[in-house]
């Protein structure tokens, strides 16, 4: 699930790439309903060193399965939820409209190198 | 110009007397008395005590509200620069005037400031008022003194507040930056050593607590009373009829549960994502439980179950929603004339 | 039993010019051939060089990497192992260090990067580099990895930010070792020795003290978040075990600088300060048995995998104790949290050293994750704290892109030349390794 369209286009084609035009934070909640729905949570919500609403962009992998409620997604993205709507992130928003186009690139292309790190441990492992 | 300072104290610091003289009114006083020559002395002129006020540690508990307005009223009358309270020790009314007080002043926009040992119940204000962390008894006054002179005159003259441990106040819950005098490995290395050896250690960060909330009165006739079910459990009727959030809930449910004796799988089931539902979906009297409260009411233990339940998931849920969602339906829980409430978590 | 003897020379003054040597404490730089050590990268096109004072009013940014210059005199292998040098184990024999300077890189991988070293005014205090002396590197990447769009702010094409990120960290590494190599014939200003036993002779010779590992964790997430141990991406590696001198040989180095204020250039892992510090107490108050690594991955799994290995490690050498180092914040924090409980859980004490993101008022919770298992925290700061750095004489590097930098925010190169900004642009300051002084409370 992702709001990078880097992400969207590179590996839209190769992997189940859920896309949607939204901000960080709602990507967050995004995933919050699909672990609702029983898939797992396979990456960290809050990857990355750049802060939440700081870079717009966000790559989270979940399972394509379903089963349960899986409790340790569940804590997982509430925990992550919780960290990124602190009001301390709250600043960045403002600030992200000021990004031109290479800066909001840049950030794309972070989040793209996070997530790949996380693929290439998929396609290796469990 | 030197600063004007109200100090207050209690009977046994005043010289009045110990637990028999407890029960004194608020008297004003002028000038200092008892701990406040430490305290003036420290200020070396540059802040004095104008007025002492004295009260009796029984009256202010039990007779909150008159002392409040008494001792509001001569404030406001004097319009000092800065109220200190105590320092209380371990002496718990005492402790628990000095914080209420200083908690009321403050309201006025006048700085205050009180010390006490940390587990005076008066400390559970540190999070609304400075508090300086004292010794457990009187013994303690030499130390305690100085450092409650030193941050009062620092806040009356507007000085930024040093990390806690510096300026020597309670944890409020604001991290301040400061600069150690080791640098963190050995820090790191010196707090090992300790907890190794089982010699105390204090941690940096502690890791958060939660509030505590104390109970209300207990009920005298629980065979009269009302009695209603909520929980943070998650517990739904099936189908999660609002869309109770597994995580980071938004809101709360609100179920009728007039006639049902028994929550079973097939009626109700948890919306919880933190915990491993099988036993909740199995039979959600584990989490919520009616079925109980039910054998109760028949056997009279019990006056009766309220008709509505409450229900959202804690799961993530910002303390701030949490407490929302209990203060609105709480306003419910009253107008229904429910007398207590069993609050379950998982 | 592993010894490594460290050869310090005090470096008092840097020299650019047409020789490099050091003599009499002075560091002579030839610039022509370090530039061409540098520009036999293809991915560069030119390289600059200056240098900065302590004192001076000079800021350098966005600091990429911080280096310390050393060579290997006696022993096996070279410095930075399987980066520099050939891999080869290293960590015994003899070691020179020019001390008291750093080399840094400066370069723009990214629009929003962000590290500030300010060489004097308050920004100074939170850094440790503003006490070096600094040879500075601004790297200018190739034409080939420019970006064709004419409205480009940044030189880069996108696709190539890798390779140019690729060619600053080396280019870093080349000139440090290059400069360490002149320090060989120079005998050194004082030196220390560190030794480690093996497992079997730390028991016998320790038998009533503590035993105690020493747990790194190091960031490894991807471009500008990663790690490297003799050569190989951190990412892709089990928690495993290092004789503590071979850290101080250069083993591990940086790839990482987003968030500068906890990141850990390569000159903190060389002077690793728990290092050092558990090698003062070692044969005293405790036995220091060695270092596991551990990386910190995106994906879940792979936390898994390495925080059971991490604590699985502790289990296997039966010690008493552990420091538990990490770095960066977010979801580090849930690594740390998984290792500390799961070593907790081995019976095995822990210390951990972290730092805050309380919010620009402190009042936020500080750290993503936590546990009542981890109550012993030393902490590094908060880095939301908001601090006002002065317009500085001179500039190395770019400040265009400071009012992006991460814990900047719009506005925050006024008009005046200040800089309104949280610390976390500020290189390591506060770093998770316990370098610093300062913390929080």
């Amino acid at each position: 699930m992702t709001n990078n369209p880097r992400v969207r286009d590179v590996y839209g084609s190769k992997y189940c790439v859920l896309y949607q035009d939204c901000s960080f934070n709602e990507l967050l909640f995004a995933v919050r309903d699909k672990v609702d729905k029983g898939h797992r949570l396979l990456t960290h919500p809050l990857s990355g060193s750049v802060k939440p609403n700081e870079t717009p962009y966000k790559s989270i992998m979940i399972s394509v399965d379903r089963g349960p409620i899986d409790f340790e997604s569940s804590s997982l993205i509430s925990s992550a939820i919780t960290a990124a709507t602190d009001k301390k992130f709250e600043k960045y928003v403002e600030r992200q409209k000021t990004f031109n186009k290479r800066i909001l690139e840049d950030f794309q292309l972070v989040d793209y190198c996070v997530i790949t790190s996380a693929i290439e441990s998929a396609r290796t492992g469990l | 110009m030197s600063k004007r300072v109200v100090h207050y104290i209690n009977q046994f610091f005043a010289n009045i007397g110990g637990e028999e003289m407890a029960h004194i009114e608020p008297e004003l006083r002028e000038g200092i008395v008892g701990p406040g020559m430490a305290l003036n002395a420290a200020w070396k002129g540059e802040a004095e005590i104008v007025n002492t006020i004295v009260c009796g540690d029984s009256y202010f508990a039990e007779h909150e509200a008159e002392a409040k307005e008494k001792i509001l009223n001569w404030v406001k009358e004097i319009k000092p620069d800065f109220f200190i309270a105590g320092p209380a020790f371990n002496a718990g009314r005492y402790g628990y005037a000095c914080a209420n007080i200083c908690v009321a002043v403050q309201e006025l926009g006048i700085p205050v400031l009180t010390g006490m040992y940390q587990e005076n119940p008066g400390a559970d204000y540190k999070e609304k008022i400075l508090i300086v962390a004292t010794r457990d008894s009187a013994a303690g006054m030499r130390q305690a003194a100085p450092t409650m002179a030193k941050l009062a005159l620092k806040i009356m003259n507007g000085e930024k507040l040093g990390a806690s441990c510096e300026d020597g106040y309670m944890n409020n819950g604001i991290r301040v930056n400061f600069f150690e005098k080791e640098r963190g490995a050995k820090r790191a290395v010196d707090m090992l050593i300790n907890k190794l050896n089982g010699k105390p250690f204090v941690t940096e960060y502690p890791m958060p607590s939660f509030d505590r909330v104390a109970p209300n009165h207990a009920i005298k006739d629980l065979s009269k009373a009302t009695i209603a079910l909520c929980t943070s459990g998650g517990i739904v009727p099936k189908g999660n009829p609002d869309h109770i959030e597994s995580s980071s809930a938004s809101h709360y449910g609100e179920y009728n549960i007039a006639g049902v004796d028994d929550l079973t799988s097939e009626t109700f089931e948890t919306a919880h994502g933190g915990y491993d539902p099988i036993y909740a979906n199995e039979d959600p009297d584990r989490v919520l439980p009616v079925d109980v409260m039910r054998d109760l009411e028949k056997e009279g233990k019990i006056g009766k179950l309220h008709d509505y339940y409450y229900a959202t998931v804690g799961n993530g849920t910002a303390v701030a929603s949490a407490k929302k969602f209990a203060a609105e339906y709480a306003q419910k829980l009253l107008a229904a004339g429910v007398d207590a409430v069993i609050m379950t978590s998982t | 039993m592993k010894t490594l003897e460290l050869g310090y020379i005090h470096i008092k003054d840097i020299i650019i010019g047409s020789e490099s040597k050091v003599e009499n404490g002075v560091l002579y730089v030839d610039e022509a051939a370090l530039k061409a050590l540098v520009l036999e990268d293809e991915n560069l096109k030119d390289v600059s060089f200056d240098v900065a004072k302590p004192g001076e009013s000079v800021r350098i940014t966005p600091v990429k990497d911080v280096i310390e210059p050393r060579a290997k005199v006696e022993g096996p292998g070279g410095i930075f192992p399987g980066m520099v040098n050939k891999v080869e184990a290293v960590g015994e024999g003899k070691t020179v260090v020019l001390k008291d300077m750093a080399v840094v890189t400066a370069g723009k991988i990214v629009g929003f990067q962000e590290g500030v070293i300010d060489m004097s005014g308050p920004g100074a205090e939170y850094t440790p580099f503003s006490k070096t002396l600094n040879l500075v590197m601004v790297c200018t990447p190739a034409d080939h990895l420019l970006a064709q769009d004419p409205d480009a702010t940044l030189p880069i094409e996108n696709e190539k930010k890798p390779e140019y990120e690729q060619a600053v960290r080396m280019a870093g590494l080349k000139v440090a070792a290059y400069l360490g190599d002149l320090g060989k014939n120079v005998t050194p200003d004082e030196t220390e020795t560190f030794s480690t036993p093996n497992l079997k002779e730390g028991i016998e010779m320790y038998p009533d003290l503590p035993r105690v590992v020493y747990v790194a964790m190091l960031q490894t997430q991807g471009l500008l978040h990663d790690t490297y141990v003799y050569g190989v991406d951190a990412k892709r590696t089990l928690s495993t075990m290092l004789w503590p001198t071979e850290i101080m040989d250069g083993a591990i180095v940086s790839g990482n600088c987003v968030s500068a204020c906890d990141k850990n250039p390569t000159y903190i892992h060389e002077n690793n300060p728990v290092v050092h510090e558990l090698f003062k107490q070692h044969g005293k108050t405790l036995n220091f048995v060695g270092v596991i690594i551990t990386n910190e991955n995106v994906y879940l799994a792979d936390k898994q995998r390495s925080s059971d290995w991490a604590a699985k490690l502790c289990e296997l050498l039966g010690v008493d104790g552990a420091i538990v180092t990490q770095e960066g914040f977010g979801n580090p924090d849930t690594d740390l949290i998984m290792n500390t409980k799961k070593i907790e859980l081995k019976g095995v004490k822990t210390t951990i050293v972290t730092d805050e993101y309380a919010g620009q008022d402190g009042k936020s919770q500080s750290l993503a994750d936590a546990d009542p298992l981890a109550d012993a925290v030393v902490t590094g700061g908060n880095a939301n704290e908001v601090i006002i750095l002065p317009k500085m004489d001179k500039v190395i590097g770019m400040l265009d892109y400071v009012d992006v930098i991460a814990g900047g925010h719009a506005g925050s190169l006024r008009p005046d030349g200040t800089i309104e900004a949280e610390i976390q642009v500020i290189t390591s300051a506060t770093n998770e390794m316990g370098f610093g002084k300062l913390s929080a409370r």
